[in-house]
């Protein structure tokens, strides 16, 4: 088992945004996580990653407990992540952007000049290699995102709402490049809104829903599930749908 | 307790109270905008000169040096939000740190080239008198700052809290493009609140000036307590501030009293230092 | 190569400097562009690379001054005995500073510097064995050359030079290195550095020490040159101004931006003093005050930053072609 995550539980105040949430990843596995705005699926996220200290439960990486270590740590271990809105570092050129990650595996800066000019080759970017960063649009920007990350050698990457914001070619690129990433050996975790992305990426899915887990399985299943769709739409509109298909009704942005 | 003890604690709370409103003005400019002005207690300077300079032009005493000084220092306010503020707050840390740092100095020196770096105090028989409360022998000044002190500070809470320009600051502070959907203007509710903020630092300043030493520096060591109470009571809150304010009052009050008077300002550092390492959580307020 | 051009000039001028313009104003006006460059570019480690406005710094310079001082008045040694002590008390200093405030908005720790070293002086004002108010002399007549105690500038003037080229060395070497790279980055996002791997405050507190380490150097270099030290010479919040504005104004976060700084303010400061008298002082701090507000408003980058050289855009960087 790759990374699990047992019981999590974060509540800010008496509010839980996640209440009582557990998740096993294995080795190839690319788990989507999905429900409606604020339905704490981007807190479990931000679990996983150490950037939000869970209340209750425990994260296990590799069988080792993580629970307590701080992200710079969890990236050492394996675990990278992208932000939904992009955290570029604007002083930078695209390539110092990426040589950041790199160095979590390179002492010196000739070294990871060279993994970070493979990596922006790997993700289509070496054009911009000495581009400022802060040049880049919302593409670009998510794009250099997933980079960096790649950057660091993960062993899990967890992806924020990798393709909100981006046109349909964009998203139909990103897919691609996602695709191109698991063939390589990375096991993922993506957030992500748009349904097309969930069906044609995710081997298994998670729904939260006021955060709850409601729901687990494959992408057809978890659409197909009347709870889910209750929870998109609420119940009324649900029972009014029924006759349509469940992707129909959740297709697109929300 | 010992009587003079007793006397000690009063006139600390009085003195705190003071702390308080100016401290309140810190930090609602830090709540609602999350900028920390520098050159905070450069306005309690000035509104001590404000006194000053009404009392030696024309003899007049806190009933006309008081409302002087809310309306230069609103002014200023207004104008240092304008004109510095409005576009450092979306630069970079360094930008917000230099710009109001900047401005501290440019007051304090302008203060100190214009009248000179030497103490200055006004005579004790402005606000005359002493009086005996309850046994305690309080002085007319410090009792009328105090007092009033602590009443604009209640003031401004409720101001905050009960009034439709308070609820339109705080939806400003919460979500500024929120608010400017909902038609608010967020550039107005800034404006305003930095010209409350000033203006309640510059009425401070002008109670103090009263009992207090005037002197162009003095803003330095009243901006660190400034933001010793706005980070123990918590960013944005008026009450905190007050109760913080009463409390650091009455803390330095007994150090001077009990340690001596120059040592008074150490411990109030220390005490900050102090925070800082034990009990950050308590500074946090606002992430 | 051009680079390498301009180095030799720019090494090739400060050299020739004093001798060409060998008046005793003109070699102490040299030798404290080169003093105040040294501490500015040690600020420029913590404040302009690592982004964490230290409002204190004067704080370390005071630690170098009353060491190397203290060396003399206490122990009868050269006051060059005294550096390694400032150095490691300056370090102590920083960690004590740094690891509470250091994880904390930047805002606090600009205060606790502050904070700090204004307790300092306060506590030194007050402290006979450090000279309270009066401070610590270094030797009036010179027993030796270790003594460092010269009534020409010139002899000075060619240490700072060698310890400032040593801090920009330094400078360099870490602006390269991963350290100089992670603080970039947690400059911009703190939150994204971590996250990529980099230990956030393990970084910025290294860099907090060594700046602190070589201000230290500064401020005992500061001592022996006017061969005292008092509370305002060694610990006055004024100081911190002076090495803060000179590195801002240059260009923080740059090699050359402080030495740029310190060679515009110093002759400055040092003419407007002649010309102006006592009274200068105060509208000579009103001048500095309306420069930072004008940086910060305008130029936050500071003068070299507007002649940096510019990278080509990324034009067509909205479409990043597929892989």
């Amino acid at each position: 088992m790759l990374l699990e995550a047992r019981g999590i539980t974060k509540a800010f105040g008496s509010f839980k945004a996640v209440d009582d949430a557990s998740v096993t990843l294995e080795q190839g596995d690319i788990l989507g996580l999905i429900g409606p705005n604020g339905a704490g699926k981007s807190t479990f996220f931000n679990c996983l990653t150490g950037d939000l200290r869970t209340t209750a439960g425990r994260v296990l990486f590799e069988g080792r407990d993580i629970t307590d270590l701080a992200p710079e740590q969890r990236a050492q271990l394996g675990l990278a992540r992208t932000f939904q809105l992009p955290q570029t570092f604007e002083g930078m050129t695209v390539l110092e952007n990426v040589m950041i990650g790199a160095f979590l595996r390179a002492a010196h800066r000739t070294e990871a000049e060279t993994k970070a000019r493979a990596v922006l080759e790997r993700v289509g970017m070496i054009r911009l290699a000495d581009a400022p960063a802060r040049s880049l649009g919302t593409p670009g920007r998510k794009r250099l995102e997933i980079a960096r990350a790649l950057a660091t050698e993960p062993k899990v990457l967890l992806l924020d709402e990798a393709m909100a914001g981006l046109n349909a070619h964009e998203v139909k690129l990103a897919i691609d490049l996602v695709r191109d990433i698991h063939r390589a050996g990375i096991t993922l975790v993506i957030v992500e809104h748009i349904m097309e992305v969930i069906m044609s990426l995710a081997s298994r899915v998670m729904v939260f829903h006021q955060g709850k887990e409601i729901a687990r399985g494959s992408p057809r299943e978890v659409t197909a599930n009347p709870a889910v769709i209750a929870a998109y739409l609420g119940t009324r509109a649900a029972k009014a749908a029924a006759g349509h298909t469940p992707i129909e009704l959740m297709g697109g942005p929300t | 307790m010992s009587f003079v003890l007793v006397q000690v604690i009063v006139g600390g709370l009085l003195l705190g109270a003071v702390y308080a409103l100016f401290s309140s003005g810190l930090t609602l400019v830090w709540g609602m905008m999350n900028i920390v002005n520098f050159a905070h207690g450069d306005f309690v300077m000035l509104g001590m000169y404000v006194a000053y300079v009404v009392y030696t032009l024309m003899g007049g005493g806190p009933i006309v040096g008081a409302p002087l000084a809310v309306l230069v220092l609103a002014t200023l306010g207004v104008v240092v939000y304008f004109g510095l503020i409005r576009d450092i707050m979306k630069g970079p840390m360094l930008a917000q740190i230099l710009g109001t740092f900047g401005l501290a100095l440019l007051l304090r020196y302008s203060v100190f080239w214009w009248f000179g770096a030497d103490f200055k105090s006004l005579p004790q028989n402005i606000v005359g008198g002493t009086y005996a409360v309850a046994g305690l022998r309080l002085e007319a000044s410090r009792l009328l700052a105090g007092v009033v002190a602590l009443l604009v500070t209640l003031g401004l809470h409720l101001l905050l809290t009960r009034t439709s320009l308070g609820s339109k600051m705080l939806a400003v502070a919460e979500d500024a493009t929120a608010a400017q959907l909902m038609g608010i203007r967020p550039d107005t509710m800034q404006a305003i609140a930095w010209a409350i903020a000033a203006g309640a630092t510059g009425l401070a300043g002008a109670l103090i000036a009263n009992f207090f030493y005037i002197v162009p520096t003095v803003g330095e060591t009243l901006g660190i307590v400034a933001f010793v109470t706005v980070s123990l009571g918590g960013f944005g809150s008026v009450p905190g501030a007050l109760v913080a304010g009463l409390l650091i009052g009455v803390i330095e009050s007994l150090s001077g009293y009990l340690i001596g008077a120059v040592y008074k300002d150490i411990v109030v550092y220390i005490l900050f230092l102090f925070f800082l390492w034990f009990r950050p959580q308590g500074l946090m307020g606002k992430m | 190569m051009r680079r390498l051009l301009w180095l030799s000039v720019l090494a090739a001028v400060a050299i020739a400097y004093p001798l060409l313009l060998s008046s005793p104003f003109q070699q102490r006006l040299g030798a404290l562009v080169l003093l105040y460059a040294i501490a500015a570019s040690a600020w420029n480690i913590v404040g302009g690379y690592a982004g964490q406005v230290s409002v204190g710094h004067v704080v370390f310079f005071g630690c170098g001054a009353y060491a190397a001082m203290g060396a003399y008045a206490k122990f009868e040694l050269s006051p060059l005995f005294g550096i390694p002590g400032g150095i490691v008390i300056a370090v102590v200093l920083a960690a004590v500073i740094g690891v509470p405030t250091l994880r904390l908005s930047g805002h606090y720790f600009s205060m606790a510097t502050i904070a700090v070293a204004e307790t300092m002086r306060l506590i030194v004002t007050n402290t006979d064995y450090l000279g309270a108010a009066v401070g610590l002399s270094g030797p009036t007549v010179a027993r030796n050359i270790f003594d460092l105690s010269f009534i020409s500038s010139l002899p000075y003037y060619y240490l700072f030079l060698l310890v400032l080229a040593i801090t920009l060395v330094i400078t360099w070497w870490m602006a390269n290195s991963r350290m100089g790279f992670y603080l970039r980055a947690i400059k911009d996002s703190e939150r994204a550095a971590r996250s990529l791997g980099a230990p956030a405050r393990r970084t910025k507190l290294y860099a907090f020490m060594l700046s602190a380490a070589l201000t230290s150097v500064a401020g005992a270099l500061y001592a022996m040159m006017f061969g005292f030290v008092d509370p305002e010479s060694g610990l006055g919040i004024l100081i911190s101004v002076k090495i803060l504005i000179m590195a801002a104004l240059g260009g923080a976060g740059l090699l050359f931006g402080p030495l740029v700084g310190a060679a515009i303010l110093v002759p400055l400061e040092e003419i407007s003093n002649s010309v102006l008298g006592g009274k200068g002082a105060g509208l000579t701090f009103v001048v500095y005050g309306a420069i930072i507000v004008l940086i910060a408003r305008f130029q936050p980058g500071g003068i070299l930053s507007l002649f940096k050289r510019r990278s080509k855009p990324a034009s067509e960087a909205g479409a990043p072609h597929a892989p």
